[in-house]
């Protein structure tokens, strides 16, 4: 960092500490009020049948916001892959680091259970903490574990890269299906694919399961995508 | 104080003291640490979720997409061939008069020193790819066509050819341009045939052999050692060049040359 | 005087990341301001209705039970994953703009910039 000029600094940091101290001062926090959330409260488990209530909200009462959310990670996945791709990076391949032999034995020890860490987490995700991001995010970790022990384009070649891509455009048009047909008959999205059961039951929660699952494994794909684009543009890992 | 509070507290002292770092791979492994701290936060907020997705893409995601990105940033990468005194390894590290000046370079503006050595033939490709940012290693300004950048000398020096009896002269840029110093330092231990055209560093080095078998004669002219950079670098060069002459000036120049070439 | 807890940090962590934006010249340092800016943001919203001893908005059973309120949380959950996906876009373009100007300084890269269009 250069030097910018003293005087700036101390300026701009008056103004902005200034400027957080009158927040603090007049944030009438009172502590846990009225809350907005107190009908899901009450009526999640009924309406839905799943015993996470946040998996219940955002999977059922507010699935136009995942829809969407879904959809913008899509396009920012594909805005890296074809920016990455399309640019010639600075190496021709990827160059793999020799491994040591700690990271071969722990990434062989490790990737199973994080694997089921994460196939546990989308299963599950309505009955405990956890549900579709949760769980594609932490299984990529572990594929990350493998690219870094094995080499990112042996990775690649064993998950079919080509096949891949289309298999994760295939999940967000059976998402997309599935929340936006139902409209085109004049109702409203189906939340009942799957039985509601009792709760705590793993075959519970409506549609709720199908839904993490299909989330989970868009999001998985979707973080191999990113990180193989980087790994590719950059020649080493 | 409760957990919850004490590391409520923790927070805005990892992340002004990672943002404040002057290198970049602190500052994200820094932020990486925070995520983490941030995560339990979460937990003990009540709101598991969030700290489940919170962890594995703060923490993990983050954290390897920024070294990714920043991994090749900050550096410079020198390319070159062994010359005795100028750039040469011992044992682990590597020294030389020219290390010397290019390690004060990089760390006066900041930038970690990679060396690589490559054969001299092989230098002006890698910086026409641009996998290397300078080309060291006791090389000789020859470039005609301007291809490439020199910055002004830093320490003359004179061509000396060995020819082996027999052997017939090869012109000056075919053998010794593409082999490894090391290996020629071999090839000339067990007197191998052929010609070999060193520069004065080099010949010093090799001079402790018995040459014997070779006729030595010193090509006409007057050289310098400089280094080499792609054109489009005109900005390194820039200051590369006013680094030399600030060293030049100062002294610290002679001084390092004194020490390296007794 | 305010009592420390979540809200107020994320106030300081907001002012800090606010700072780190606008001080640092380094775009990579000026990339994790933002994202500390976010974060502080999340952790004003999830910290927004936590009680001394709430429990989890997991349901076990049917009684009652002093539930944290789980919207936010619902909405912070989607805002994370979006905030690493726009993040990871962000630095392709950090990254190409390295590769051109061989510099992460953002005040010499905008000086490059304006010689360039100059120069046309």
């Amino acid at each position: 960092m250069r030097r910018s000029s003293r005087s700036m600094i101390i300026i701009a940091a008056l103004f902005v500490f200034s400027f957080c101290t009158v927040l603090i001062i007049t944030f009438d926090y009172r502590g846990a009020q009225e809350e907005a959330g107190a009908a899901y409260i009450e009526n999640g488990v009924n309406d839905t049948g799943a015993a996470n209530l946040v998996s219940a909200i955002y999977l059922n009462y507010r699935l136009y916001d995942t829809l969407f959310e879904i959809l913008v990670f899509s396009v920012a996945v594909l805005g890296v892959h074809f920016y990455l791709v399309q640019q010639k990076g600075s190496a021709e391949e990827v160059t793999h680091i020799p491994e040591s032999q700690i990271i071969r034995t722990s990434a062989d020890l490790l990737f199973p259970p994080i694997l089921l860490l994460g196939i546990y987490l989308v299963l599950f995700g309505h009955l405990s903490p956890g549900g579709g991001f949760s769980g594609g995010t932490a299984a990529g970790t572990g594929l990350l574990l493998c690219a870094v022990a094995l080499g990112a384009d042996v990775v690649a070649q064993r998950l079919h890269e080509a096949a891949l891509e289309r298999f994760e455009w295939g999940i967000l048009l059976v998402i997309l299906f599935l929340v936006l047909l139902p409209i085109l008959f004049g109702r409203l999205p189906l939340t009942d694919l799957l039985p509601r059961g009792r709760l705590g039951n793993l075959l519970s929660g409506g549609s709720i399961p199908i839904y993490n699952a299909l989330i989970g494994a868009k999001v998985f794909i979707g973080t191999w995508v990113v990180i193989y684009a980087f790994v590719r543009h950059r020649g080493e890992i | 104080m409760t957990a919850r509070t004490t590391l409520l507290l923790l927070l805005p002292f990892v992340a002004a003291f990672s943002l404040t770092r002057r290198r970049r791979i602190v500052a994200v492994i820094g932020m990486g640490m925070f995520s983490l701290i941030l995560a339990a936060v979460y937990l003990l907020l009540d709101a598991p979720d969030v700290a489940i997705t919170e962890a594995a893409i703060g923490a993990a995601l983050v954290t390897f997409i920024y070294i990714l990105a920043i991994r090749k940033t900050g550096r410079l990468v020198v390319v070159g061939d062994e010359a005795p005194g100028l750039l040469e390894r011992e044992g682990d590290r590597i020294t030389g008069l020219e290390q010397e000046i290019l390690a004060s370079f990089s760390k006066h503006h900041g930038l970690d020193l990679v060396v690589r050595f490559l054969p001299r033939g092989e230098i002006e490709e890698a910086l026409l790819r641009g996998e290397a940012d300078i080309g060291a290693g006791g090389i000789v300004s020859n470039d005609e066509d301007g291809r490439f950048l020199t910055t002004r000398e830093h320490l003359p020096t004179g061509f000396f050819r060995l020819v082996q009896e027999g052997a017939t002269p090869s012109p000056r840029t075919q053998e010794t341009e593409w082999m490894y110093f090391s290996d020629v330092l071999e090839a000339i231990r067990t007197q191998g045939k052929g010609s070999y055209t060193l520069d004065l560093a080099r010949f010093i080095a090799v001079s402790r052999f018995d040459l014997s078998v070779y006729s030595i004669e010193r090509l006409p002219g007057s050289f310098s050692y400089t280094f080499f950079l792609p054109s489009d670098r005109e900005d390194l060069h820039r200051r590369l060049d006013i680094h030399l002459g600030r060293l030049r000036e100062s002294g610290e120049l002679d001084e390092m040359i004194r020490r390296h070439f007794p | 005087m305010a009592s420390i807890n979540g809200v107020t940090i994320a106030i300081l962590l907001f002012g800090i990341g606010l700072l780190g934006l606008i001080l640092r010249r380094d775009l990579v340092v000026k990339l994790l301001s933002l994202g500390l800016v976010n974060g502080s943001a999340i952790l004003c919203l999830v910290s927004l209705n936590a009680r001394r001893n709430g429990v989890p908005p997991i349901v076990h059973s049917l009684a009652p039970a002093p539930y944290v309120d789980p919207l936010p949380q619902a909405l912070v959950l989607s805002a994370i994953v979006i905030n690493f996906a726009v993040l990871a876009l962000a630095l392709v373009f950090v990254m190409f703009l390295v590769e051109r100007y061989h510099t992460t300084d953002s005040q010499r890269i905008e000086h490059e910039i304006s010689r360039e269009e100059e120069e046309r």
